[in-house]
């Protein structure tokens, strides 16, 4: 039966269309991962330097060992939500006469074949064999290695617990990180002492292998909790009941009546959003676009105007873009509905333009307090504000029209969590880079705040012809609408 | 009222529909009949403009179909969960599709009215969004959807497909009165050749994407099509 699993597994991921329809987006996420990897070795090659850098008078073991309580309590985080859970859909399997156990194991080993087990080892590696071995011993250095081993494997099922039960609260993964900086900060105080406690665990382990059983008793229970989570979530019942929860009271929102029709097809965009798990979790992911100027800021060293462009871009659309991209694929599950229907589709795209505009508009307005920073990057940000509320959102959508891939957005079950991943990512690359392109010039003449200027320019113009880039968008739609609803038809 | 010319559609080169010529009358009731893959809904998705034809040209009242969407606003239909919005709930989704043809929330009550026999007290005031109801219901909605715009044609691919015995009566009857009062053309397929000729004056039975019959339905067309399809 595993056998089976297996080769279905396999056959479902060759066979998606994702692979053979981009053999381009492949190849940049084949190559972006190269890229990533080799630096992850670099820096396992290079931490001790780095460490003894910043610690003269300490050991690399030691310190590298003190900070590892707080790199799996942030791998937590990242994980979360980063990870896509592995999916399998369990329907077609449960008539069968295969033992759930069975299933859930084989739900259970698939999430721990994932790249976020694989990248810490990328680290580790060099770092044991130039380190560990050399100033310590070998048996030391296995015994450690074990450990890491161990408690990878422990996070990599610790999250997968903790995402199948919050991914509608990612309130309490916020407190956690929350929980994880003020730890932090203490320590760098020295109120608390957990990075003390994080070295003399993991030094303790590595000298005492037998204690080992410790970590790894901790892994049995997680895989446990695991198993039994799921196997009480395993039959149609429960993902029935969980489909049927009550109906939100979006409809009695009357403010949108007085727009007519286009006002009807506005709230139906919010509904579509906020009824579907999948569209639902760029409303949760969009505090993390408004908070990427605080990695950027304070940093001195990331002043460039260009990194300024970017993330102006970034989080005065990163909303829009999550929406723009999926903007026809999320109607997928409808889409001969739209089509056949007596929909004007200059309506239909006003509809999601005033979405788009929204989200930039609120983006915008939140990210005024950064002007703490300076007023450059208040400019900056109206700039790409401009930028992508003009020109970038026209610009999504006239590409929208190229979505050719079915989405299910109904299968919220419990055991549906495809695509909330990070690959989706590379595709818009290219819109984040097209402002910096217009800046460079500028730049290299040695006028850069005229490129600034020219960013916002375009913007404005844009925004300025917006009734006929919107027909230019309308038109493009209407070519190709028999392609995506072919391609939407397709299971 | 609906005219075909030369109409063929292929998949990856494979003919999959061939009709060089047709003509639907107003008033008509048009059955569709045959095989799984024979094209009856390939047929209906190119009057509905969903695929585009390699070949040849449907023309709605005069107008090709491809060409303008003025023949959406007189035209009904249903194929597929496809047209539902699923994260709705029936009554949004009937407001929707009201809203975009311009008719208020009171025309939709009115409407709904009549259909509480059709709907059996399971679609209205459910408190459940379209996802969540049965394959049956679903189609209910879609059906009842269709005929929100009082529309001259109507098109319904498999309609009485997975429906209870008693829908599929109540919506033979509703058809016929739709015919006899309203004066509507139809054009529905079905794979139960009982229910097609009892609603159908004109039967056509698709075959590997041809027409091979074109039959005005009386007292004998059941047996001539049982016999037809008997292996």
């Amino acid at each position: 039966m595993f056998k089976w699993l297996l080769s279905h597994q396999w056959k479902e991921m060759t066979r998606s269309n994702f692979w053979q329809k981009s053999l381009v987006i492949n190849f940049i996420i084949g190559f972006l991962l190269l890229i990533m990897f080799s630096y992850l070795v670099l820096l396992g090659l290079f931490i001790d330097e780095i460490l003894i850098d910043i610690y003269p008078d300490g050991d690399p073991f030691i310190i590298f060992n003190s900070g590892l309580l707080y790199y799996l309590g942030i791998d937590l985080f990242v994980r979360f939500f980063l990870y896509s859970l592995p999916v399998i859909n369990i329907e077609s399997y449960l008539h069968l006469p295969v033992k759930k156990s069975k299933i859930i194991n084989f739900i259970l080993l698939k999430s721990s074949l994932n790249i976020f087990n694989v990248l810490p080892l990328l680290v580790f590696i060099p770092f044991i064999f130039k380190v560990i071995v050399v100033d310590y011993s070998g048996s030391i250095a296995f015994s450690w290695i074990i450990v890491m081993l161990i408690l990878i494997l422990n996070n990599s099922f610790l999250l997968h617990y903790l995402k199948r039960r919050f991914i509608d609260k990612p309130a309490i993964i916020g407190i956690f990180a929350l929980i994880i900086v003020v730890t932090m900060v203490l320590d760098k105080f020295d109120i608390i002492a957990l990075s003390d406690l994080s070295s003399q665990i993991f030094v303790f382990l590595s000298n005492n292998p037998f204690y080992i059983i410790i970590p790894f008793l901790i892994l049995i229970l997680v895989y446990g909790i695991n198993y039994s989570y799921l196997k009480s979530r395993m039959t149609i019942e429960d993902i029935n009941v969980k489909k049927q929860k009550k109906i939100d009271s979006l409809s009695r929102i009357k403010y949108f009546d007085s727009f007519g029709d286009l006002g009807e097809m506005i709230l139906l965009e919010i509904k579509l959003i906020w009824r579907n798990k999948r569209s639902r979790s760029i409303i949760n992911m969009s505090p993390l676009f408004l908070l990427y100027g605080l990695l950027f800021y304070p940093n001195e060293d990331m002043q460039g105007l260009g990194f300024l462009i970017f993330v102006g871009i970034f989080m005065t659309g990163g909303i829009m873009f999550n929406y723009g991209q999926y903007m026809l694929s999320w109607e997928s599950n409808y889409f001969d509905g739209i089509i056949a229907n007596n929909i004007d589709f200059q309506k239909h795209f006003r509809a999601k333009y005033i979405m788009i505009i929204s989200t930039v508009i609120i983006s915008y307005i939140l990210t005024i307090p950064y002007v703490y920073f300076g007023t450059k990057v208040l400019i900056i940000n109206t700039a790409t504000f401009l930028f992508n509320l003009g020109f970038l959102s026209f610009l999504l959508m006239y590409f929208s029209s190229s979505s050719r891939k079915r989405m299910d957005m109904s299968k919220s079950s419990v055991f549906n969590y495809q695509g909330l991943g990070a690959s989706n990512w590379i595709m818009i690359l290219p819109f984040f880079l097209l402002p910096i392109l217009i800046w460079v010039p500028f730049n290299l003449l040695g006028i850069p705040h005229w490129g600034i200027g020219a960013i916002g320019f375009i913007g404005i113009v844009s925004l300025a012809f917006h009734k006929s880039l919107m027909k230019i968008v309308v038109k493009r739609f209407e070519e190709k609408k028999h392609l995506i609803a072919e391609g939407f038809r397709e299971l | 009222m609906i005219e075909v010319k030369n109409l063929a559609k292929a998949y990856n080169g494979t003919i999959v529909l061939n009709i060089p010529e047709l003509k639907i009358e107003k008033g008509e009731s048009f059955g569709l009949v045959g095989n799984n893959g024979a094209g009856k809904t390939t047929f209906f998705r190119l009057i509905l403009d969903l695929i585009k034809a390699n070949k040849g040209e449907i023309y709605s009242q005069g107008i090709d179909v491809k060409k303008t969407t003025d023949w959406k606003s007189y035209t009904g239909s249903y194929i597929d969960e496809g047209f539902l919005i699923d994260f709705l709930t029936p009554e949004e989704y009937f407001d929707f599709i009201a809203s975009v043809n311009n008719l208020s929330k009171g025309d939709v009550k009115k409407f709904l009215d009549q259909f509480g026999d059709f709907f059996n007290g399971e679609i209205l005031g459910k408190k459940k969004y379209i996802r969540e109801l049965s394959r049956g219901n679903k189609q209910k909605v879609g059906i009842a959807a269709s005929l929100i715009t009082d529309p001259e044609i109507l098109v319904l691919d498999e309609p009485f497909a997975s429906l209870d015995p008693s829908t599929q009566i109540r919506l033979k009857n509703l058809l016929k009165q739709l015919q006899q009062e309203k004066n509507v053309t139809m054009l529905i397929s079905s794979h139960d050749l009982n229910h097609v000729t009892e609603v159908c004056e004109r039967i056509v039975v698709l075959d590997k994407g041809n027409m091979i019959h074109d039959i005005k339905t009386s007292s004998d067309t059941l047996q001539e099509l049982e016999s037809y399809f008997a292996v």
